[in-house]
Formats: structure tokens, C-alpha cells, sequence
């Protein structure tokens, strides 16, 4: 109980500094929305179907928007050294992994149905298949981003290299990540079965409560002086 | 109650911080700790509270090893340092009643009154943290530490950049701070204030204790000295 309430604690307290501060979430849309235009404009629709590529185009967008929404993960932790007397009280490690994982994760959806909006609506896809469907292929998928983020967030911020090492570290394994999401996601757009779909989609699982789990263990040592 | 570091060890790379560091405070007591920049003052604090990974020595409490991987340890210590730890966009209130949610106070408005109080802050309790001036955002920062209570407090160069009423606030929770059960270590500059506050004090110089001694009898000028003939030394570099 104890850890769910600190979970709870650190979620609600990152989602009300993010709502005042504004930093992430207009980042993240103006990213999303302009990355949508950008990619309907530069594609030639009449030589590659939209429904071929839409799936591909989403999942960029949503993993850029995920790297730079997980960037400023802990800016605020680190600028008035509030992390230090985080790091003082007796609050578990994993919980405050899992708590900061669950407000990027609040963040991640909101971009992400942004992206998908933007990317359905620039492309001109006119039957985007059961929107169920999508949310079942990019919930698992968006659970491993933000895990794979906030973690990686975390060592970004405590290194020299800042920012610049988070997408060096994060991209490699993000990998499986995008290549079974844009799988799911494009057996979704073209109205396949659920049995097409499912496989991918437990792997996605597979790797977001694999992602959960390891950063929930591992946390406390890119966090520890 | 007593805390005590023996021998105690901390490496930043090849930079010996601390090198057999020995010190104590007893309860109901400051203990004041001098030295010029880089003699290792916040890393003495750091490995007395558990913050910092010992790379030698121990920390006793009552005799008892603790350790800051220990969240009971963590639980009965306090720490107020220059950088106020709060976020700036949100309300004195809901920060301290984020950091009372960390020590498991669920129920937390008496304690938040009461922490406010002592520091003189309770009207600023609904203020955003970034609206605050620096001496207001060190009571609230003070408020915080002292909302669970903690048996032992750790307050790194609190003073600096307070103005003289901010600090003269600041002084006046202090000094009541260490007339309870508490251990209060102070590590500061200000050696004329860190006397008349300290019933002990000790000089680091290069990572190690210089000069440890009752406060009472001492001037700053002859503390000051003690240190500023050697400040310009380098660090020790670790054997080996």
C-alpha cells in the first residue's frame, strides 16, 4: 500500500508541476503536429498508399515525442536539488521510478493520441480500423517507452553528456519497440484479424513489464550518489 | 543520543575528499564544521547522513552502524542546504505535504502547521516556492526538514545569500532547534555566526580535522586562521 501511495505521490505531483510549468506537453504537440505535416507533405500519396505508412510515420513520431518528453524528466528534480531530499527520505527507489514512469507515461498518451490524429488526418487515412485495436497495441507499446525513458532520463541527467547521451542510450533499445508497435499498428490500419495483431502485441508486453521490472530494480543506482 | 563518524573515507575519483575524517555531535548540541572551499565539509555532512557512499571509515548512531541504504536511517535525518530542494512551482503547502507523503505522514496538517510556525512561514503556506524571496524559500525549506521530526539535522551553508533578517530568522530556528533531543550539525563560512550558534566545533583542512574544539573561548580570527594559512593547498591525492 505503502508503495502505491508513493507512486500515486511522485505521478501527481510531476503531472501538477508539468500542468504549471507547461515545459513537455506543448513541446511534445508542436513536435507531433509538425512532424505529421511534414511527412504528408513530403510523401507521394499517389504512388504509396497512406494506410502502408501510416503506421511506420505514428510510431517515429510517438518514440521522438516519448525521447523528448523523457529529456526533462528530471529537470525540475535536479535545478533547486529537490532530488537530493527525495533521495533522503525513506521512499523506495522503485517507487519513485515507477511514480515518475507513470506521469510520463499520462504525458506519452496525450501525444500520442495527438500523433495519431495528426498522423490519420495529414496522410488522408479515411478508415484507420477499430480504434480498440490501436489501444491495445499502443498501450503496451507506450508503457516501454516511458519505462526505457524515465530510466534512461535518469542516467542522461546525472551525466556530463546530458540530453545528448539519452537517445545514444534509449534508441538501440527501443528497437523491438517500434518494429513490433508499427507490425500491430499496420495489421490494425488494413482491418486484419485480432489474431494477426496479437502476437506482436504480447511481445510488446513482454517488453514493457520486462522494461518495468528492470528499471524498477536498476533505478536506485543511477540515482544514488 | 550521539552520532559518530570514525574514520571516515570519501574518494571523488582520484581526489581523496576526506581522508580519516573523526567527529562526533551529541544530542542537544551544534556541532560546527569550518574549513575553506574544498576541505570537505559537504562531504562530511554527506557520509554522516548516509548520503554519500563511504569508501572507509563508519557512521554510529548510539553506537549502532547506520547507513544511508537503511530508509530507517533515512527517516531520522534532516538536511537543509543553500539549494532549498523545493520545486518552485508549486505551493509551500503542497511541497510539504509532498515530502510529509515520503516519510509516510498521511495525515500531515498538524505537523504542517506546526513545522510552519516554528519558522515563522505559516503565512506563506498557499505561496508558489518561485514567488518567494530567498530568506522566505530557506524557511520553508527549514519547515520541510523539520515536518518529520528528524533526530539528527545536517544544514549545509544554510546562510547563504540571506539577508540580515533572513538570516537572523534563520538563526533563531536554529538555535531552537538544537535546545530539543536533536543533533544538529552545521557546516558554514561564517565562522563568527557558526561560533555563537556551536557548542563544538572542528576545522577541516584537505580532508582532514585540523582543529576540534569547545566554541566557547574561541574568536573567529583565531578559528579563521587556523584554516586560511593552508587554503590554498590541493586536495590530497589518493596512494596508489
Amino acid at each position: 500500500m505503502r508503495e502505491l501511495r508513493w507512486i500515486w505521490l511522485f505521478a501527481a505531483k510531476d503531472l501538477r508541476t508539468e500542468l504549471r510549468s507547461g515545459g513537455r506537453l506543448p513541446a511534445m504537440a508542436a513536435f507531433v503536429v509538425l512532424a505529421g505535416f511534414l511527412f504528408a507533405v513530403s510523401l507521394d500519396r499517389t504512388q504509396i498508399p497512406s494506410r502502408s505508412v501510416a503506421a511506420g510515420l505514428l510510431w517515429l513520431v510517438v518514440l521522438f515525442a516519448a525521447i523528448a518528453g523523457a529529456g526533462r524528466t528530471f529537470d525540475l528534480e535536479d535545478r533547486h536539488g529537490a532530488f537530493r531530499h527525495v533521495l533522503l527520505a525513506p521512499v523506495s527507489r522503485r517507487a519513485v521510478f515507477l511514480g515518475k514512469t507513470a506521469a510520463n507515461l499520462v504525458l506519452l498518451w496525450l501525444a500520442t493520441a495527438l500523433a495519431f490524429v495528426a498522423v490519420t488526418a495529414f496522410l488522408g487515412v479515411r478508415s484507420p480500423g477499430a480504434l480498440v485495436a490501436h489501444g491495445a497495441v499502443l498501450l503496451p507499446g507506450t508503457v516501454g517507452l516511458a519505462a526505457v525513458g524515465t530510466f534512461f532520463g535518469r542516467v542522461s541527467s546525472h551525466s556530463s553528456l546530458g540530453d545528448t547521451l539519452l537517445p545514444v542510450l534509449a534508441l538501440p533499445l527501443l528497437v523491438p519497440v517500434v518494429f513490433f508497435g508499427a507490425t500491430a499498428t499496420a495489421r490494425v490500419f488494413l482491418d486484419r484479424p485480432w489474431p494477426e495483431v496479437a502476437g506482436p502485441v504480447r511481445l510488446l508486453w513482454a517488453f514493457a513489464l520486462g522494461a518495468l521490472a528492470a528499471g524498477a530494480v536498476l533505478f536506485r543506482h543511477t540515482a544514488e550518489d | 543520543m550521539t552520532l559518530e563518524g570514525r574514520d571516515l573515507v570519501c574518494d571523488y575519483g582520484p581526489t581523496r575528499a576526506l581522508d580519516g575524517v573523526s567527529a562526533s555531535a551529541q544530542a542537544g548540541a551544534i556541532l560546527a564544521v569550518f574549513g575553506p572551499n574544498g576541505a570537505g565539509k559537504t562531504t562530511l555532512l554527506k557520509a554522516l547522513s548516509g548520503e554519500r557512499r563511504l569508501d572507509g571509515g563508519r557512521v554510529l548512531f548510539d553506537g549502532v552502524p547506520v547507513s544511508g541504504t537503511d530508509p530507517a536511517w533515512r527517516a531520522r535525518v534532516g538536511v537543509v542546504s543553500h539549494r532549498t530542494g523545493l520545486y518552485e512551482k508549486l505551493t509551500v503547502e503542497e511541497n510539504l505535504r509532498f515530502f510529509a507523503g515520503l516519510h509516510g505522514q498521511r495525515a500531515a496538517d498538524d505537523a504542517l502547521r506546526t513545522a510552519l510556525n516554528r519558522v515563522g512561514a505559516s503565512a506563506l503556506a498557499a505561496a508558489r516556492v518561485g514567488e518567494l524571496s530567498r530568506g522566505q524559500r530557506q524557511r520553508a525549506a527549514l519547515a520541510r526538514t523539520l515536518l518529520h521530526d528528524p533526530e539528527v539535522v545536517f544544514l549545509d551553508e544554510p546562510f547563504t545569500g540571506l539577508d540580515p533578517d533572513g538570516a537572523a530568522l534563520l538563526e533563531a530556528a536554529l538555535a531552537e532547534l538544537s535546545t530539543g533531543k536533536r543533533i544538529v550539525v552545521l557546516a558554514t563560512h561564517d565562522v563568527a555566526r557558526g561560533l555563537r550558534l556551536a557548542d563544538r566545533f572542528l576545522v577541516l583542512r584537505c580532508g582532514r580535522v585540523a582543529l576540534e574544539d569547545a566554541a566557547v573561548g574561541h574568536q573567529a580570527p583565531d578559528v579563521t586562521a587556523a584554516f586560511d594559512a593552508t587554503a590554498a593547498l590541493a586536495p590530497a591525492e589518493v596512494a596508489g
